[in-house]
């Protein structure tokens, strides 16, 4: 009887230390780091330093909000893009589906700074895109993309559109079709049907490939430094972690700006969840 | 009116190779993208941060390392793409050294940065114990601080003979080893700024020039802090080595000025060089190694001047970290890059400054050599390349060496950078 008590805990035990070693005690570390005053040269105390999170969020707030601004246009985005994409693929792919799915994740197989790098040389100012539009007249020559804010909202778009198209389409894939019949039956017109049916029997997948796309955007720091040239305008947070981490070696403030990215994080998917009710999504 | 001939170029130039594609120029624009990705990212350094050292290359050879050294491979750290480099991916320059020497070295670009670097090995250092490389190459201040806390060997010049007859004045006695007990130039370069003229459609001559609002949007600024506060500062009639932190602040000002009418395309780090290219900036702030190297592959018009108010001085050294444990070897690959052969062969790769006395005259008698074997392209290649590889009188007396910074200062020098670039 004991046994099968503890069986429960036994599953979790794999997950649980997972999530201790590879989270719990990180974390840890990085707030102690935060709270610590020192330098390369004299090595690092805990001085309980508090004081330097109002301080890196009075400083950084801007890039905060940037951050921000660009993961939720990207998911936005993400989703306009990705959600006929998968359902074209769920209810109509045929026997291409696995092509499909196929050809949505190919670009993995290329790193995710390489084709970075390559949408720069192809975005570039006299580039295969604008250069051809430049010299047909349609665009002032002196127009460029790169180094803007659109372009790097781009960047984040294409390089997360797979993390969205994937969980719709898992979603969307398991509808069952005789619900839409019995809807279409039942003189729901075909958008009643999609709204009232598809769409929230797929929101399982919304949520899913919504986190998926929103978390990794705004911290990434890739795209506004490849893609946005690491222009002031479009500095994201994670940009100014890196510099703090890897350029300034301040390690507390570095640590602080992360601590407050993933609380922030938290807090807004936590709101999310709670706003879409994940109850009704886990059946 | 565009006309087809128009669009024609553009498809050709948006998909078509840039420029010449000489064998170098495959392999240098084949190995950028590694660079960018190497440094933009420092992968490198997080991995190395993380206790994985990223893969090298290893030559084989015959023969043995000196007596007294442990067994195993001669562990260098150099930064990326600067080194020569074969089709094959091997280091012509390191094979001859492996097969005159029987010292087999392993080759990695760990270094994407300096203060990244000194970061990883620090710890080491200080608890005394071996940082697994037996020869590094970093910036010059990190060499003064790393000398400071004692963490370097001393060299035995006795076992230095190329460089006693070979090492070029500019090379010997800089400001973070005045005696050259720890440390020899690598290679070096300036920083100044590179411009096309038929873009600007005027000459550059200043770092004012740069600001000129009717650049605004096609200039290209460095996301190095201290090149950037560097050139700064001497626009504004301060030498680099004397600023306050009041300097300092004046130019952080006249950047945020800059920064206010969106003068600078972007703060790049290694791929300004690719936007300069293809002509997305017209003008930029650059290394003039590069430069030397996009006239020679990538874009002809791009030329590199040092502004009037002075331009910066940088060199990348070679130092033995304490505790290495192939001390014999690591002299024996000093002495050799100090031998003209060798430093030349280097030298027609990757185009900085050398230390060498002869390598000028080495690479346009191998000019002539390639000119009767009838390999033309590669005899111009050489008679272009010749000339940047020393350091001009004019360039020596207008360049400035960077500041030796306190932690302090560091810090306060960063902060005021971060407000420039974010």
């Amino acid at each position: 009887m004991g046994r099968r008590r503890l069986t429960p805990y036994l599953l979790l035990l794999p997950g649980g230390l997972w999530l201790l070693v590879f989270f719990a005690i990180p974390m840890a570390i990085m707030l102690s780091v935060s709270l610590q005053k020192g330098s390369l040269d004299t090595g690092y105390q805990l001085t309980w330093n508090f004081g330097i999170y109002p301080a890196v969020i009075g400083e950084f707030w801007e890039q905060f909000v940037r951050s921000a601004v660009y993961a939720l246009t990207t998911t936005a985005l993400a989703m306009l893009i990705g959600y006929p994409m998968a359902y074209t693929i769920a209810f109509h792919g045929g026997r291409l589906k696995t092509a499909l799915l196929f050809v949505v994740i190919l670009p993995f197989f290329v790193s995710f700074v390489i084709r970075t790098l390559n949408w720069r040389m192809v975005l570039s100012d006299n580039g295969i895109v604008f250069g051809t539009l430049k010299d047909a007249g349609m665009l002032d020559q002196s127009f460029h993309f790169l180094a803007t804010p659109a372009s790097v909202i781009f960047g984040l778009t294409y390089n997360f559109l797979p993390f969205m198209i994937l969980p719709l389409y898992v979603a969307l894939e398991k509808i069952d079709r005789r619900l839409i019949e019995a809807a279409t039956d039942l003189y729901a017109s075909r958008l009643q049907a999609f709204w009232r049916i598809t769409f929230t029997l797929s929101l399982p997948g919304v949520v899913a490939g919504s986190l998926l796309t929103f978390i990794p955007a705004i911290g990434d720091f890739i795209n506004a430094e490849v893609i946005g040239a690491g222009s002031p305008q479009v500095q994201m947070i994670g940009n100014i972690i890196q510099f703090k981490y890897i350029n300034a070696n301040d390690y507390p403030a570095a640590a602080a700006l992360s601590f407050v990215l993933v609380i922030g994080v938290t807090i807004l998917v936590a709101a999310y969840s709670r706003a879409v009710g994940t109850e009704r999504l886990t059946t | 009116m565009p006309d087809d001939g128009r669009i024609e170029r553009a498809i050709a130039r948006a998909l078509g190779p840039r420029g010449r594609m000489s064998r170098r120029s495959f392999l240098r624009q084949s190995g950028r993208g590694a660079l960018i990705a190497g440094s933009a990212l420092t992968l490198q350094s997080i991995l190395a941060a993380c206790g994985i050292r990223p893969g090298g290359s290893t030559a084989a050879s015959p023969g043995g390392p000196a007596a007294s050294d442990a067994t195993g491979a001669l562990e260098w750290a150099n930064w990326p793409l600067y080194i020569d480099i074969d089709d094959d991916g091997n280091y012509p320059s390191l094979v001859a050294f492996t097969e005159q020497t029987g010292v087999e070295v392993n080759y990695t670009e760990a270094i994407g940065d300096n203060a990244d670097f000194f970061g990883t090995i620090r710890q080491d250092l200080q608890a005394g114990n071996p940082t697994g490389w037996d020869v590094i190459t970093p910036g010059g201040w990190v060499i003064e601080r790393m000398a400071r806390l004692g963490f370097l060997e001393e060299l035995d010049h006795s076992q230095l003979p190329n460089w006693t007859a070979n090492a070029a004045d500019y090379a010997k006695g800089l400001w973070f080893d005045p005696e050259n007990k720890y440390s020899l130039w690598w290679q070096g370069g300036i920083t100044g700024i590179a411009y096309d003229p038929e873009l600007t459609g005027r000459e550059i001559t200043t770092f004012d020039d740069l600001l000129d609002p009717a650049f605004a949007e096609v200039a290209g600024a460095f996301s190095d802090m201290r090149d950037m506060f560097g050139l700064t500062l001497l626009s504004l009639g301060v030498e680099p080595e004397n600023a306050t932190v009041d300097d300092v602040t004046r130019a952080r000002d006249k950047l945020l000025e800059a920064n206010a009418r969106n003068q600078f395309r972007g703060y790049y780090g290694n791929e300004y060089y690719d936007a300069l290219a293809a002509g997305d900036l017209a003008i930029s702030v650059a290394w003039s190694g590069d430069i030397t190297q996009m006239q020679l592959n990538d874009n002809e018009n791009v030329r590199f001047v040092v502004p009037a108010d002075g331009g910066m001085r940088w060199n990348d050294n070679f130092a033995i970290p304490k505790g290495a444990a192939r001390i014999g070897g690591a002299h024996e690959l000093l002495n050799y890059y100090y031998g003209v052969d060798g430093a030349t062969t280097l030298s027609e790769y990757i185009g900085y400054f050398t230390p060498v006395d002869g390598v000028q005259e080495e690479i346009l008698a191998r000019a002539q050599a390639y000119r009767d074997e009838g390999s033309t392209d590669d005899a111009d290649y050489n008679e272009i390349l010749a000339p940047t590889v020393v350091p001009t009188e004019e360039q020596l007396a207008n360049t400035f060496n960077d500041k030796q910074l306190t932690e302090e200062e560091e810090a306060e020098w960063n902060d005021l950078w971060l407000e420039v670039s974010s």
